[in-house]
């Protein structure tokens, strides 16, 4: 859309709204940014000067430790690996699964898919700790308590709902006439699915990846009760563990969590592009 | 053509519902036969006692007091980021420069961990050093030492602010996307025919993003539960309860209390609620798919 | 779009195999004693690892290591003994908590090992008479134990000019007020995450109504409505109406009320003895910065009580290395050098009574004496009540904290609320 208000006056005269908007986000900027300077002070400062009451403060001098202490640490290395192993394939899959349910309630609906719809969305709406004892229990049955299968596993289930919603939303908006012209050309439902459906929800696939991604990267439930040995845990089970019953450990915690802050930021950089080709569900209806 | 499409549906449903069945559907009746018992979690004997959790649902202060709480997080957890979001997004999408820029501030948020936003989030609130209090003194003048996140009053409030922070920017991205779907040329229309800014974006721009709205809307809803997380670190449902909620009593009742029969209870009530709402809102969703689907 | 499918089937096919060999687990060999406790952090962390591995080297067992944060240690226990799946061994706290867990049947007894090591020579007979005993049966030893006093920062008392440390009540209100009276706080309190305020009512009711009365208000046979609860109470609310707790308790935690002291703008706290590991790790000198004195006496006639909380392990009833576990129990406490690494890391005190307390800094040296020399130790409340009941009791000292006028009320609340835990 245009900007709302510059355009269309004459332009000789002085428009205030572009500046007003300019420094009107930079005020936001920097209040939306204040807690986050925050996980960055608390990173080059030490415990004590954070328990003296400094968090806020400037530093004099940029104290390193902290991020020394991690990168150097073998154990995070390996954090990093496992939540890469858990998060890559749960996000891939929970999007695969969505993309299937969500062109069958869309396109192929049948008496019942309205209620069968209804339970998988609500799946949504559950705090997860209910289901963590049958599950655990159901893992422990097949023995795979203490890796990394479980893990993959109860994200790509819990990540059905929100992606067969979403999914279901955007292939509505896919005109069922490319489907019928597709199938009269001798197309089935997979080929219809694959190459007329999904390449016109492109950026439907590009929010989920992102959000699944952010999600399941950010979870430290499941890899806590799943594993057990220090060299399944993921990233976010390690920045908990740095404090002890009766430790702190807010500088290295701070430098942990900036750091695993990024593939996050990364992988919201990489496919943003890809939100703005038309995200929504009308938007692919011309 | 329909036995095809009856094989098809078959084929492309099986993997998504088998998943669901046995990961999330499978454990949730699980909890539903706890809640008919008083299972304490540890023990592998446990009795039946009827609907005896049930009626201690209804009598339960702290319950009420939660389910109080819960309606006004998920009111306040749809409301705030969603508008902000939108507030944001229409001022991002009028083309300032460094829009990518101001797009990562607002998303960054969401990147970080949930233990250490709470973390931070206690320090920005704390009475004698914290951020807030000390900034509003400066303001004003006026020495506050007040104790945002140890008052009943205060904070649920506080620790919504701090959840609508994080999220804020997930709408923002949403909206945004969506505002690039609204022809430019409907908006010069609109301006030519002498509509002001905010007619402009009341009766045009807000109307055409309602897929956006929908779509805003369910992930607040899911995030609001996620929302557990900052909640536990930051309050843990206190001072003595005034921050709990429904999903925070059944994990206290559970987890603490070692009360699973109770907590089981707890969460089937929960479910129920939760899909009368859902419900609601899927009935709106058809409403808005005749009109844009 | 065939071009991007066809690239994700490689991309997957590449990584599948690679990712079934890091993701799945090794099998767990006859050696291997499986493990979990709460000692996360640097130092706790720390000593396990170096105290197990001593441990392999002696017996030829290999741990399998699995720590986890102690809120979440707690959920994650529960769903382990919910599966029947609980570690060979695990760390938890003696008292109510073990007991609960004794009561449901998921706990291994260890009388045969305890005979057999002659662990009577070892464990001191006070703690083993509280802590490892239930019901008549051996459940539990001790990995240490702490012990809550009046930890005080030095140089706040010298410039007030006090050298001697009070040790009845009179004396403790007239330390109260002279501090006031310098201009300084006298106490902090960091009541945010409930249990610190726990030894404030743990030592007034032991105080005044003494062990016997303070048992039974634990198992329910006296209630909170009862006069001794209310006197209790109301010395405590008398002690907060006269400015002596430093404001906003409950926006504070416990190492903020630490570092309250540490900075000198309140001249002490009520804490446990993992302080002094939180302040050496700051930089403060035992002895020389910081010191502490027993909480005063109330009543007299009163038997002096101690409180605190005991670290233990227990060995799971689903154990499947019984021999491993036992020996790694019955080493961990009556290795000496296991006992005093421990208690180094954890700023805790040794139930081992082989151990010297000249390995003790100062001021560990002096609590060690402390409990010595009581007449009864206690288990601080969340530990000594059961854990339904504790939660009540726990926000029931937040409340009183944030308003203690109407403590009477309070009491009446909590008695309903604890009554209702007790039946369940």
């Amino acid at each position: 859309m245009a900007d709302v208000a510059a355009s269309g006056m004459p332009s000789r005269e002085f428009n205030p709204w572009p500046a007003t908007i300019l420094v009107s986000l930079l005020c936001l900027a920097v209040l939306f940014l204040a807690p986050t300077a925050g996980v960055l002070l608390s990173s080059i400062k030490t415990t004590r000067e954070i328990a003296f009451g400094q968090l806020w403060e400037m530093p004099d001098k940029l104290f390193l430790g902290n991020f020394a202490e991690i990168l150097n640490n073998p154990a995070v290395h390996r954090y990093f690996l496992n939540t890469f192993l858990v998060t890559v394939p749960a996000t891939a899959a929970s999007i695969a699964l969505g993309l299937l349910g969500g062109y069958v309630f869309s396109k192929l609906p049948f008496r019942g898919s309205d209620i069968l719809f209804l339970i998988i969305v609500s799946g949504m709406f559950f705090p997860p700790q209910v289901i963590l004892i049958p599950l655990f229990r159901l893992f422990n049955a097949v023995g795979l308590i203490d890796t990394l299968w479980p893990i993959i596993f109860v994200h790509t289930a819990l990540g059905i709902p929100i992606c067969t919603l979403l999914m279901r939303n955007f292939f509505s908006a896919v005109p069922n006439a490319l489907r019928e012209a597709a199938i009269l050309e001798g197309a089935n439902e997979w080929q219809v699915l694959a190459r007329v459906a999904l390449p016109l929800s492109l950026p439907a696939v590009a929010v989920l990846a992102t959000l699944q991604f952010t999600w399941i990267w950010n979870d430290f439930l499941w890899p806590l009760i799943l594993t057990n040995s220090d060299n399944k845990r993921t990233i976010m089970v390690g920045i908990v563990n740095l404090k002890g019953q009766y430790s702190v450990a807010w500088g290295v915690q701070g430098a942990l969590s900036l750091i695993a802050s990024l593939p996050t930021l990364i992988v919201f950089l990489f496919f943003q592009r890809y939100f703005i080709k038309g995200m929504t569900m009308g938007a692919v209806k011309g | 053509m329909e036995r095809s499409a009856r094989f098809w549906r078959v084929v492309l449903l099986a993997a998504p519902v088998a998943v669901f069945s046995v990961l999330v559907i499978w454990p949730l009746f699980s909890s539903f036969y706890y809640s008919f018992t008083n299972w304490n979690g540890f023990s592998s004997d446990y009795d039946f006692v009827g609907f005896t959790n049930y009626s201690k649902v209804v009598t339960d202060k702290l319950f009420l007091n939660a389910a109080l709480n819960t309606v006004v997080w998920m009111v306040a957890a749809i409301l705030v980021p969603t508008l902000l979001g939108l507030g944001l997004a229409l001022l991002i999408d009028s083309r300032v420069p460094g829009g990518t820029v101001f797009k990562s501030i607002f998303y960054l948020p969401i990147c970080l961990s949930a233990v250490v936003v709470g973390q931070i989030w206690v320090w920005i609130y704390q009475p004698n050093w914290g951020l807030l209090n000390t900034v509003v003194s400066a303001v004003t003048g006026y020495k506050l030492s007040y104790a945002w996140l140890a008052k009943p009053d205060t904070a649920l409030g506080a620790v919504i602010v701090a959840w609508s922070w994080q999220q804020t920017g997930l709408s923002m991205v949403i909206y945004l996307a969506g505002l690039t779907s609204i022809s430019e040329d409907l908006l010069e229309v609109c301006e030519i025919e002498g509509a002001s800014v905010w007619q402009r974006i009341r009766l045009v721009i807000i109307p055409l993003l309602t897929p956006a709205t929908v779509v805003v809307i369910a992930l607040s809803v899911i995030n609001s539960l996620k929302g557990f997380d900052i909640l536990y670190i930051m309050t843990g449902g206190g001072p003595f309860h005034s921050s709990d909620t429904l999903a925070m009593h059944m994990y206290n009742e559970s987890f603490k209390k070692y009360l699973m029969g109770y907590g089981s209870a707890i969460s089937v009530v929960l479910f129920l609620i939760a899909l009368t709402i859902i419900r609601v809102y899927f009935r709106q969703l058809k409403r808005v798919d005749e009109i844009y689907g | 779009m065939m071009a991007f499918t066809r690239r994700w089937i490689l991309a997957v096919t590449a990584v599948a195999p690679t990712l079934s060999m890091i993701v799945s687990a090794g099998a767990a060999g006859a050696s291997e004693v499986s493990i979990s406790h709460y000692f996360t952090g640097e130092l706790g962390k720390k000593g396990i690892d170096e105290i197990s591995a001593a441990f392999t080297d002696a017996s030829g067992f290999e741990m399998m290591d699995s720590p986890v944060g102690h809120e979440d240690f707690k959920a994650g226990i529960l769903v382990r003994a919910a599966s029947d799946s609980l570690p060979d061994v695990f760390s938890y706290w003696a008292g109510a908590r073990v007991q609960f867990v004794v009561d449901s049947g998921d706990l291994s007894p260890i009388d045969g090992m305890w005979t057999r090591e002659g662990l009577d020579d070892v464990v001191a007979a006070s703690v083993a008479g509280s802590a490892t005993m239930y019901d008549g049966t051996r459940y539990l030893v001790p990995a240490g134990y702490h012990y809550s006093g009046m930890f005080y920062n030095k140089s706040v008392f010298e410039d007030a000019g006090i050298s001697d440390m009070p040790s009845d009540w009179e004396g403790f209100l007239a330390l109260c007020e002279k501090l006031k009276g310098m201009g300084i706080t006298p106490i902090a309190l960091g009541s945010m995450n409930r249990w610190p305020a726990q030894f404030w009512f743990d030592y007034l009711i032991l105080g005044t109504a003494g062990p016997e009365y303070r048992a039974a208000l634990m198992d329910g046979s006296a209630s909170y409505d009862d006069p001794e609860v209310m006197k209790a109470m109301s010395m405590w609310k008398d002690l907060v109406d006269a400015g002596n707790f430093a404001p906003n308790a409950n926006a504070m935690t416990w190492t903020d009320a630490s570092d309250m002291v540490a900075r000198g703008e309140a001249a002490m706290t009520l804490m446990g003895t993992w302080i002094t590991g939180y302040w050496n790790g700051q930089g403060l000198e035992p002895g020389g910065d910081y010191d502490f004195f027993p909480f005063p006496s109330i009543s007299t006639g009163v038997p002096t009580s101690v409180v605190g909380p005991v670290d233990g392990w227990v060995i799971s009833a689903n154990v499947a290395n019984r021999e491993g576990a036992e020996a790694f129990l019955a080493y961990f406490v009556s290795n000496t050098d296991a006992q005093v690494k421990w208690a180094t890391v954890q700023g805790a005190l040794s139930a081992n009574v082989n151990v010297d307390s000249s390995s003790y800094n100062a001021v560990m040296q002096k609590a060690s004496a402390t409990v010595a020399n009581a007449d009864h130790f206690a288990f601080n409340y969340d530990l000594a009540t059961p854990p339904p009941v504790a939660e009540v009791g726990l926000s029931m000292f937040q409340e009183f904290m944030d308003d203690p006028s109407d403590y009477q009320a309070l009491l009446n609340r909590t008695q309903t609320s604890a009554a209702e835990a007790f039946q369940n």
